[in-house]
C-alpha cells in the first residue's frame, strides 16, 4: 500500500465520560491522522461505541479536550458533526426503514441542500435543480457500492448485509472527510465481509477518506487498519500498528484472560 | 396487460423523479381531475355536493394535514379538530375585521394562524414522543375550544360562540350554489394536495421521514430535530386550518366551538389509519371510507331489508349500520394494517404483472 498518511486531524486528549456513577471512558488519549484507517478494538463494553459517540458529538465528555484540525472543539451537537464533514454508520443499523434506498441515501446529502420548504412545495427553480444535481451525486455512490438494483426498494425489505451497505452509502453520500464505522461487518458472512472490506479500502483509497472503525473480527482489523487503539473497561491499553498491538501483553490479557 | 411500464424508459433523472412515472397513472389522474372538475358538476345533484362531495374534500384536506404530521413526521396528534377551529374562527375574524380582504386571503391567514397555534402546541414534541405527545396535543383540543367559548371577541360577541360566516365573494362574484362552492373547495384541495406531494418527495419530506424512522441517526446526518418537527406541526396545522375555514365557509355556513370536538379529531385520525399512514392518497381514501360508507349503508341497508322482506325498523337499520361499519374497519385493518393506500399499491403491483403471478 502506497498511500500517503497525512497530519493529525483529530486529537483526543484525556477524554473521560461518565453516565451517573458509571465510568464509560477514563482518561483516553489518541489521535487520528488524515487518510489513515484507524481501528478501535476491545472486548464488549469496553467503551468503543461511546468513543465514536464522543467523536461525533452525541455524547459530551466531562473531561478532556478534542482538537479537530488543530482547533479545540467546543461542545458539539450531533447535527454539527455533518457540517464538519464527519459521517458515521451505526452498530445496529440506523436506516430510515420506511424510505427507499434512494431516499435514504439522498438524506445523507441533506445538509448540502439550500432550498427551503416553500420552494419544495412549489417544486420550482432551485428545489427542482437541487434535487437533480444531488441525485447525480447519489447515483455515483450507488454505482460505487454496487447497489443499483435495489435503488427503489424500501430499506426494511432488504437483507441485513445489503442494509449495512446502504447505510455506508448514506454516510458516503455526505462526502465526508472522516467516516466513523461502528462494526460494519458484524453479523456478516465471509463473502459479505470481503465485499465490505473492499468497499472500505476503496473509499479510503479513491476518496482519501479518513476512516475510524470499530470491529470485532481481528483478521479484518489487522489486515486493513493502519493503526489500532485497544480499549478495555473504558481505559486505553494499547495503541500502535497492528503488529505492535498483537504482541502487547495487556491486549492479550484482555482478550484471552489473565490466566493465559 | 393495460397497466405496466414496460417500454417506458427513463433517460434522465427528471423523468425518473416525476410524481407519476408510469404513463397509465398520468392518464388516470388527468381523467380523474377532468371528471372532478367537469363531469361531476354536470351530473351531480345539489344533495351530492352539499352532503357528500364538499365534506369529503374538506375532511380529506384535514386528514392530509394530519398525515403530514403523523404519517410523515411521526408525531402523533389528537388536536386536528382544534386546529380546524382555529382556522375557521381566524378566517371569520379576518373577514370581519379587515375591510375588503379577499376571501382566499382570509383562508390563507386562517391557515397561518392555525400554523402559529400548531407550532405552540408542537413544542412538547421536542421532549416527548408517541402516546405521551398525543396526550399533550389533547391539551390543544380542550384549550382551544374553551378559548373560543370563553372569549366573546373571537366570535364577535355572539351567544355561545356560534359564528355565521360571511358571503363567499371571489373576484366580485358571490358563490351561492353548491356547485360553485364545490369547485372552490376542489381547486383549493387539488392545489394543496399537489403542494403536499411535492413537500414529501423533497428534502423537507425526507427530513420528516428520517425523524420519524430514527431520530438519532437523523440528527447525526445533520438534520436539526427541533425545526424539522416544528415545521411539520406548522404545515400540518396550516392544512387543518384551511380545512376548518372551508368547513365553516363552504360546508356548514355557521359553526360553534363545540362542533370541533375531540370526536372529530378522532375521526380524522381514523381516516389516516384506515386510508394509509404516510400516504397522500391514503388521506383521500380514508376520508372517503369514513364519510361515505355510513351514507352508503344508510341507503343500501333499507334497500336490502326490503328486498328480502325483513321487517326492520329504522332504528334497527341504524344499529346495523354501526355494526357493519365497525366490522368493516376491523376487517380492513386485519387484512391490511397499512391501510387502503397499501391495498391499492398491491393491486397495482399485481396488475403490472398480470396475467402472471410473479
Amino acid at each position: 500500500m502506497s498511500k500517503k498518511i497525512g497530519d493529525v486531524i483529530l486529537d483526543l486528549q484525556n477524554i473521560s465520560l461518565r453516565f451517573g456513577g458509571v465510568k464509560a471512558l477514563t482518561d483516553i488519549s489518541f489521535n487520528v491522522k488524515e487518510h489513515e484507517i484507524r481501528a478501535i478494538i476491545g472486548p464488549n463494553g469496553a467503551g468503543k461505541s461511546s468513543m465514536l459517540n464522543v467523536i461525533n458529538g452525541v455524547y459530551h465528555p466531562q473531561e478532556g479536550k478534542i482538537f479537530w484540525h488543530g482547533k479545540e472543539r467546543k461542545k458539539m451537537e450531533p447535527h454539527m458533526a455533518s457540517r464538519q464533514n464527519i459521517a458515521r454508520t451505526f452498530q445496529n443499523i440506523a436506516l430510515f426503514k420506511g424510505m427507499t434506498v434512494l431516499d435514504n441515501i439522498m438524506t445523507g446529502r441533506i445538509t448540502k441542500m439550500k432550498s427551503n420548504f416553500i420552494e419544495h412545495a412549489l417544486w420550482f427553480g432551485r428545489a427542482r435543480n437541487e434535487e437533480l444535481e444531488h441525485r447525480k451525486k447519489v447515483e455515483e455512490v450507488i454505482d460505487f457500492l454496487e447497489i443499483q438494483h435495489i435503488r427503489k426498494t424500501p430499506v426494511g425489505r432488504l437483507p441485513y448485509g445489503l442494509q449495512k451497505r446502504v447505510e455506508l452509502a448514506r454516510a458516503l453520500a455526505a462526502e465526508p472527510s472522516m467516516l466513523l464505522l461502528d462494526e460494519p461487518m458484524a453479523g456478516m458472512n465471509v463473502e459479505e465481509k470481503q465485499d465490505m472490506c473492499r468497499f472500505i479500502l476503496d473509499v479510503n483509497d479513491q476518496y482519501g477518506t479518513t476512516i475510524v472503525l470499530i470491529e470485532h473480527d481481528m483478521g479484518v482489523v489487522m489486515d486493513i487498519s493502519d493503526r489500532v487503539v485497544v480499549l478495555d473497561y473504558g481505559k486505553k491499553i494499547g495503541d500502535g500498528v497492528p503488529d505492535e498491538v498483537k504482541n502487547n501483553e495487556d491486549v492479550i490479557k484482555a482478550y484471552l484472560g489473565a490466566g493465559h | 396487460m393495460l397497466y405496466r411500464e414496460a417500454g417506458q424508459f427513463k433517460t434522465n433523472y427528471a423523468a425518473d423523479q416525476q410524481v407519476f412515472p408510469i404513463r397509465q397513472d398520468r392518464i388516470g389522474i388527468i381523467v380523474l381531475l377532468a371528471v372532478a372538475f367537469l363531469g361531476v358538476p354536470m351530473f351531480a345533484s345539489a344533495y351530492w355536493f352539499s352532503a357528500i362531495l364538499i365534506p369529503f374534500l374538506i375532511f380529506a384536506l384535514a386528514a392530509l394535514g394530519l398525515n403530514i404530521l403523523t404519517g410523515y413526521a411521526g408525531q402523533l396528534s389528537l388536536g386536528s379538530a382544534a386546529f380546524m377551529a382555529v382556522g375557521a374562527y381566524a378566517a371569520y375574524n379576518f373577514q370581519l375585521r379587515i375591510e375588503g380582504i379577499p376571501i382566499i386571503v382570509s383562508f390563507i391567514c386562517g391557515g397561518l394562524t392555525a400554523a402559529g397555534v400548531g407550532i405552540l402546541f408542537g413544542l412538547p414534541s421536542l421532549r416527548i414522543k408517541g402516546f405521551y405527545l398525543a396526550v399533550a396535543t389533547l391539551a390543544a383540543q380542550f384549550f382551544i375550544v374553551w378559548c373560543l367559548t370563553k372569549f366573546p371577541w373571537l366570535s364577535n360577541n355572539s351567544s355561545s360562540g356560534v359564528i355565521s360566516t360571511q358571503q363567499l365573494i371571489i373576484f366580485g362574484h358571490e358563490l351561492t350554489t353548491p356547485v360553485e362552492k364545490y369547485l372552490l373547495v376542489l381547486s383549493i384541495v387539488v392545489v394543496m394536495a399537489m403542494a403536499a406531494k411535492n413537500l414529501v418527495r423533497s428534502s423537507t419530506g425526507r427530513a420528516w421521514m428520517a425523524v420519524r424512522d430514527m431520530d438519532v441517526a437523523a440528527s447525526v446526518i445533520g438534520i436539526k430535530l427541533m425545526p424539522t418537527k416544528l415545521l411539520a406541526f406548522a404545515i400540518s396545522s396550516f392544512y387543518c386550518g384551511v380545512a376548518g375555514a372551508l368547513y365553516a365557509f363552504c360546508y356548514l355556513g355557521s359553526v360553534e366551538p363545540d362542533g370541533f370536538s375531540l370526536d372529530m379529531s378522532f375521526r380524522i385520525l381514523f381516516m389516516i389509519i384506515i386510508g394509509g399512514v404516510g400516504s397522500i392518497m391514503g388521506s383521500f381514501l380514508g376520508a372517503a371510507f369514513i364519510l361515505l360508507l355510513p351514507i352508503f349503508l344508510d341507503v343500501a341497508l333499507p334497500f336490502f331489508a326490503e328486498l328480502f322482506g325483513l321487517p326492520f325498523s329504522s332504528a334497527t337499520v341504524s344499529h346495523i349500520q354501526i355494526l357493519v361499519f365497525g366490522a368493516l374497519i376491523m376487517f380492513f385493518l386485519i387484512v391490511e394494517p397499512h391501510g387502503l393506500a397499501r391495498l391499492w399499491q398491491i393491486a397495482k403491483e399485481k396488475l403490472r404483472l398480470w396475467p402472471f403471478p410473479h
